[in-house]
């Protein structure tokens, strides 16, 4: 291993050093590896280290050669090198201490890269008394693709149990409560989703270019896995003094009047689908005054709990 | 750890070298999240690694002195290798959810994600944590811990038929994947217990230091199955099927029209009773009858007043 190490580095410099695409051959002169044996294994050995450094992100571009049909190898500089990120010994202390607080998998040497060439972190500005854990393992899956900007196609489980296909141009991730979201538009629907990663069956498949769409400047992802909400409409309840908290947690306003011995509380923009199942939650302690639709939505649903309770239900 | 990610680590430790010619192993070890020993193995091989031709004079030049390092000759590779899609939106939302997490405390992380993101091209909206809601204490008790002050909580247990009153000397607040939760010593309980912030219906700090110390290493929050747990038995259609996400399940049981029955256990059925409420008939309790009769006695409550 202690080799491989050394040549996949060394592969690394030849490339980045030499002026211009160079040939296997030019590469073999140049380095001395990839010569034992027969050299078709020479070859194939050349190749697989090729790949294990593409995938780690080294640029090793591919082009024919002028005057013969041979493959050229180079990695441009440009398309290699992180640029400057002018980050202070306060930020990198920042950062270094979001690091830490998560311990999340490989983000102490994505840190360091953006470190490298920054000041030294001056003094941490902070006493960790917050713990903070993140599992951005679901990113992963979908990170080329939003960053490229390439469709993707996947199977994917609604909430109301139904599977099917879908291809998306993926916009953004979002975490929202304890779930990562995937928020892009949907081809077959033309329209934005939200879909949740946990809930593809199959990994997702990138099935276009990179730069096949460009993302649309109003996108609101937050909006797009909250669901919408209808401003402008007061929802007005009466609630039982045990399920006030609740209620005034969510934004509710004592409004001085009672309905029936119970005094009422007012809250501003109505979102109909959580709304309706926040409600139903809060059982017999709550009664919807208004508006009507919400008031129906929830009495419907309160029946629908008794039918399928009844008699041993369904 | 595979030659690969060994490779990955090399490639940044040279320029980082070369910025600080005599670090300590201990300063490199720490700033790449491996041991002195790693350190000292890339080292080696590094002192192997050079340009084209590997003649003697080609190659870089590690020495040590002590516990210190200096390389030299080694500017092929002075500019770190730029972060791949995956480990840059790891980290752009891994420290978005700290920023998140900490609020106002830390404004330099806030420039310091700006300033990533506009290096790496990751704009606003490709990655983003949305605060949750109902922490409305939120701020409260983080002065509360800063300060290492008692506090009194009106705490909606999951258990309970409303709020109560509970004096907390809190030791630390946690966000695990977006939900909060404060750790302290309960003065009530006389032990360690854990409140989730979206149950806090109110919160004041107390004119009282904290006398319970914190202990060194501080659990996670989770819920832990006890004896006296209820076991229940639920019958979900395709369309209530999101209350697998609300609830931990032991066993899944799929049906031909996609639906299911899930086997799980809680310490709350008051809290369970909410959640099939919610569904509005999408689940259906099989078991335990108790269970049947308070959801069942709830949707009457909650009916009758409608209808009357």
């Amino acid at each position: 291993m202690a080799d491989k190490v050394e040549r996949l580095v060394n592969l690394t410099i030849a490339l980045l050093e030499a002026p211009a695409p160079v040939s296997l051959a030019d590469i073999r002169r140049r380095t001395r590896y990839y010569t034992d044996g027969a050299a078709e294994s020479g070859r194939r050995m050349f190749e697989r280290d090729k790949d294990e450094l593409r995938h780690l992100g080294v640029p090793i571009e591919t082009v024919t050669l002028p005057h013969s049909e041979e493959a050229g190898y180079t990695i441009r500089r440009r398309a290699y090198e992180l640029p400057d990120i002018a980050l202070t010994g306060e930020e990198v202390a920042a950062l270094a201490l979001a690091v830490r607080l998560t311990g999340a998998e490989g983000t102490p040497l994505a840190l360091a890269k953006l470190a490298a060439r920054a000041p030294d972190p001056t003094g941490l500005p902070l006493d960790a008394t917050t713990r903070v854990e993140v599992q951005p393992d679901p990113v992963d899956a979908v990170a080329d693709a939003v960053l490229e900007r390439a469709p993707l196609r996947f199977e994917y489980r609604s909430a109301d149990g139904t599977s099917a296909t879908r291809t998306i141009d993926p916009y953004g991730v979002v975490q929202r409560r304890s779930a990562w979201y995937l928020v892009g538009r949907d081809h077959d629907r033309d329209a934005l989703r939200a879909f949740r990663l946990d809930r593809m069956s199959s990994r997702p498949e990138v099935v276009g270019a990179a730069g096949s769409f460009i993302p649309p400047d109003d996108l609101d992802v937050t909006a797009a896995v909250s669901g919408q909400t209808i401003e402008g409409v007061e929802v007005t309840l009466a609630v039982a003094p045990e399920a006030r908290w609740a209620v005034e947690l969510r934004g509710g306003r004592d409004t001085g009047r009672e309905h029936r011995g119970w005094p009422v509380l007012m809250l501003s923009g109505l979102h109909p689908i959580r709304d309706r199942a926040w409600v139903l939650g809060l059982g017999g302690a709550v009664e919807v005054l208004g508006p009507p639709e919400l008031r129906d939505a929830v009495l419907a649903g309160l029946r629908a709990v008794m039918a399928v309770h009844d008699e041993g239900g369904p | 750890m595979s030659a690969a990610d060994d490779v990955a680590r090399m490639l940044t430790l040279v320029p980082w070298l070369l910025e600080r010619p005599g670090a300590s192993f201990a300063e490199v070890a720490e700033a790449f999240g491996v041991s002195e020993g790693t350190i000292r193995a890339d080292l080696g091989h590094l002192d192997f690694c050079g340009l084209p031709g590997l003649g003697g004079g080609d190659l870089f030049e590690v020495s040590t002195v002590g516990d210190r390092v200096v390389l030299r000759m080694a500017d092929e590779l002075r500019r770190p290798l730029r972060p791949t899609p995956r480990e840059a939106l790891r980290l752009v939302v891994t420290v978005d959810a700290v920023a998140e997490a900490l609020g106002e405390e830390l404004p330099a992380l806030r420039s310091a994600v700006d300033r990533i993101r506009a290096a790496l091209d990751i704009p606003e909206r490709s990655a983003d944590v949305v605060a949750p809601d109902g922490v409305s204490a939120l701020p409260t008790l983080r002065a509360a811990v800063r300060e290492q002050r008692r506090v009194r909580l009106r705490y909606q247990g999951r258990a309970d038929d409303a709020p109560r009153v509970r004096e907390v000397d809190p030791w630390a607040l946690h966000v695990r994947d977006g939900t909060w939760y404060l750790q302290g010593h309960d003065h009530g309980a006389g032990e360690r217990r854990v409140f989730r912030l979206d149950r806090v219906a109110a919160a004041e700090i107390l004119d009282q230091a904290v006398l319970a110390e914190a202990p060194d290493e501080l659990e996670p929050p989770a819920y832990v199955p006890g004896p006296d747990d209820l076991e229940i038995v639920l019958a979900v259609s395709p369309r209530g099927r999101w209350v697998e996400d609300a609830v931990t399940v032991d066993e899944i049981e799929e049906h031909r029209d996609g639906g299911a029955t899930l086997r799980l256990h809680t310490d709350a059925p008051r809290w369970m009773a909410s959640v099939v409420l919610m569904a509005a008939g999408e689940v259906v309790v099989r078991s335990p009858a108790s269970l049947v009769a308070e959801v069942l006695a709830q949707a009457e409550a909650g009916a009758t007043r409608y209808a009357s």
